[in-house]
């Protein structure tokens, strides 16, 4: 199932370095790893490399662990991807060992060292959707995407870095610390699953759990190089993971591979009684579409029908964006796509019909955090005024200004102006994507107009912000899946600034992404894109 | 990347299909952007009803609001607000609000209330509590 050593290939700017324990990495066949350019192989998966090395007693689990812990101690203060940093994690290490070492069976995820958004639930360990608000809370419970993976053995590292409630595109309205890019720690790492991102991207840990309502996976796994996975609404229960917009969330994933992200994906999919809108569907066996490169045919996505869609191609996208995108497409028509341009003309109204719906949605949903069942309590002598002073002084900003955008938007007098009118765009946005679809196996996009841009440049002006969700929230909008993974580098920072490709599935078929992301990835010249400021640990 | 002249390019789009008029423009903004050395445009003000008042949203939404705040966010939430004005613009006529993405329906559980075992653990969150009581202030109606 995992790629062999390749036959030499043309450099990429970043040589392959993944490391394990006290071992260097550079590909399963490989004993003596040099790094040469003769010796590049494509990305592995590091949730299949751990279960092998495991089993084979290569490694352990524990030192696995004790790798990443000192990995995040050293680059930490730099990069500030974590709000909390689990004090079990070699504890849980440990009996994932003595389980081997008994010959008990493990999970498939056992010794998987797992980032957790802070908006999800996770239980005894802080959960504050990087707010003042939820400071020190402690959930009871965990969400049902954290319980899944606890159940395989994952190992949750710690909760990492976002924008507060969801509610950003850059983590910079995190109220604890702003995350920096990897690539470029003077850039922000994008948002809301910011920290997540960086996280797996600076190897931190192996994969993460972030959330998505309108690109906040997708576009920081452009910005910061790693693939993110944005699931079918319904796909993954809900279960656990603070509503921000409840039509629009998703629990996503993050890996360094295609293949890491949909097998993290299947493990927290399925469907959950704790959540009405969670769906019955069947979820495929996803792990059977990460073939060995040797089994792939000359042009092995002949037939595949692509739709390239013409308005994420227009004014307002960065040339580099818009080349990488091009070359993507070349890249999947060498492969064997039909790539055509499609146009889906409701396109541009998905900006402020989501951000109507959003905001909205959300000023419904953040009423509950009112300083009386939990989180920071402003005490006052009346309860108007308790309520008051509790969100006045626990919420930040920009969620604030969010909260009384969607108050206004569902008054009386305006609800039929806003947010009537937002969901009849919506239904427009969903048809003109089913028949882009019925005509195409998937489509395809930049993740964002630009690739990372520099801390504070878009702080203060909320529109230029969400303007960079563009290529994002339509996808949310029509509950369909997407894929986002780096395909190229543009100018910017010490080595170039990563750009993703989204591919876009119908509902349900995250297969058909995680096929053609996988042999995208894997047959891309080079071996996988590693910011190369950090330093390495041995 | 996308900033006001992302905005400004996709309002300017042609809609024949939706039917939507042309808007009219009033204040303009501009800015340089240094990388790509763009200059955004202004983008077009919409038709909007009333301005947001957001001293009384505020106290709908239960959020005190200092002085600066207010003014520091004021400008802010009428310029988000007049661009949502756009979808006045949008033919919606006999288009079907869609409340989320299609759904099964149908998986809701019985409403039987079962009790949650980790009680302590709630009970721990909340910030005054007495015997089996969560304590607030007294409620003063001003209406």
């Amino acid at each position: 199932m995992l790629s062999t050593l390749q036959p030499p290939r043309s450099l990429t700017l970043l040589p392959f370095r993944r490391f394990h324990g006290s071992k260097t990495i550079a590909s399963l066949a490989s004993s003596s790893p040099t790094l040469d350019a003769s010796s590049v192989s494509p990305p592995q998966s590091q949730i299949l490399t751990t279960r092998r090395s495991l089993l084979s007693g290569e490694t352990t689990a524990s030192e696995i662990a004790k790798s990443y812990l000192s990995r995040i101690r050293l680059t930490e203060p730099q990069l500030k991807c974590f709000l909390h940093v689990s004090e079990n994690v070699l504890k849980e290490a440990q009996e994932i060992d003595q389980r081997i070492s008994r010959g008990e069976e493990v999970g498939p995820l056992a010794g998987v060292v797992i980032g957790v958004k802070d908006n999800i639930c996770t239980e005894g360990m802080p959960s504050t959707a990087a707010s003042r608000i939820l400071e020190h809370y402690r959930p009871p419970f965990d969400a049902t995407a954290v319980k899944k993976i606890k159940e395989m053995g994952g190992i949750v590292v710690g909760k990492t870095n976002m924008d507060e409630f969801g509610m950003g595109s850059t983590t910079e309205a995190s109220a604890f610390q702003v995350t920096a890019n990897p690539w470029d720690l003077t850039r922000v790492p994008g948002g809301s699953s910011g920290g997540s991102a960086a996280a797996v991207a600076a190897n931190q840990c192996m994969v993460s759990l972030g959330s998505d309502t309108g690109g906040s996976v997708r576009q920081p796994a452009s910005f910061c190089g790693v693939v993110g996975l944005k699931p079918t609404y319904g796909r993954v229960s809900r279960f656990g993971l603070m509503a921000y917009a409840s039509s629009l969330d998703v629990i996503g994933c993050f890996g360094s591979t295609v293949a890491d992200a949909g097998m993290l994906l299947h493990a927290v999919s399925g469907y959950d009684r704790f959540d009405s809108t969670s769906s019955k569907q069947d979820v495929p066996e996803f792990e059977s579409q990460f073939l060995s490169m040797d089994s792939f045919e000359s042009k092995p996505l002949k037939g595949v029908r692509v739709g390239l869609i013409r308005e994420t191609l227009e004014e307002g996208v960065d040339s580099g964006v818009r080349s990488a995108t091009q070359e993507a497409a070349s890249h999947l028509e060498a492969l064997g796509c039909l790539v055509t341009e499609v146009s889906l003309p409701s396109f541009s109204l998905g900006l402020p019909a989501y951000y109507v719906i959003a905001s909205s949605e959300s000023s419904s949903n953040l009423s509950r955090y009112d300083g009386v069942r939990y989180g920071n309590q402003v005490m006052a002598d009346e309860l108007n005024k308790l309520y008051d002073c509790s969100r006045g002084q626990g919420f930040g900003g920009e969620v604030k200004m969010r909260i009384l955008m969607g108050t206004y938007a569902l008054s009386a007098g305006y609800y039929d102006a806003y947010y009537k009118r937002a969901q009849q765009v919506r239904t427009l946005i969903r048809k003109d994507f089913k028949a882009a679809l019925d005509h195409n196996d998937i489509l395809i996009s930049p993740a964002a107009p630009s690739a990372a841009y520099k801390i504070g440049e878009k702080k203060d002006d909320p529109l230029a912000m969400y303007a960079g969700d563009i290529m994002t929230v339509n996808v949310n909008l029509a509950g369909l899946p997407a894929i986002v993974l780096p395909c190229g580098l543009v100018e910017g920072g010490p080595s170039g600034l990563p750009v993703g490709l989204q591919m876009i599935g119908a509902a349900f078929d995250e297969e058909t992404l995680l096929k053609v992301g996988h042999i995208f990835e894997q047959t891309l010249n080079g071996s996988g894109f590693v910011p190369p400021t950090l330093p390495n640990v041995a | 990347m996308a900033t006001r002249a992302l905005l400004a390019a996709v309002s300017a789009c042609p809609r024949r299909r939706m039917g939507i008029k042309s808007s009219t423009c009033s204040s303009s903004l501009q800015f340089q952007r240094q990388e790509s050395r763009i200059i955004a445009r202004s983008f077009s003000s919409y038709t909007n009803s009333s301005l947001p008042d957001i001293s009384r949203l505020a106290e709908t939404a239960r959020i005190s609001l200092t002085p600066a705040e207010i003014e520091e966010c004021e400008p802010k939430i009428r310029q988000v607000i007049d661009w949502f004005g756009q979808l006045q613009q949008v033919d919606v006529n006999c288009v079907e609000p869609a409340i989320r993405a299609e759904m099964e329906g149908g998986n809701l559980r019985e409403d039987a209330p079962q009790t949650f075992e980790n009680r302590d653990s709630i009970r721990a969150s909340i910030p005054s509590f007495d015997e089996t009581y969560l304590k607030v202030p007294k409620v003063l109606n001003k209406e």
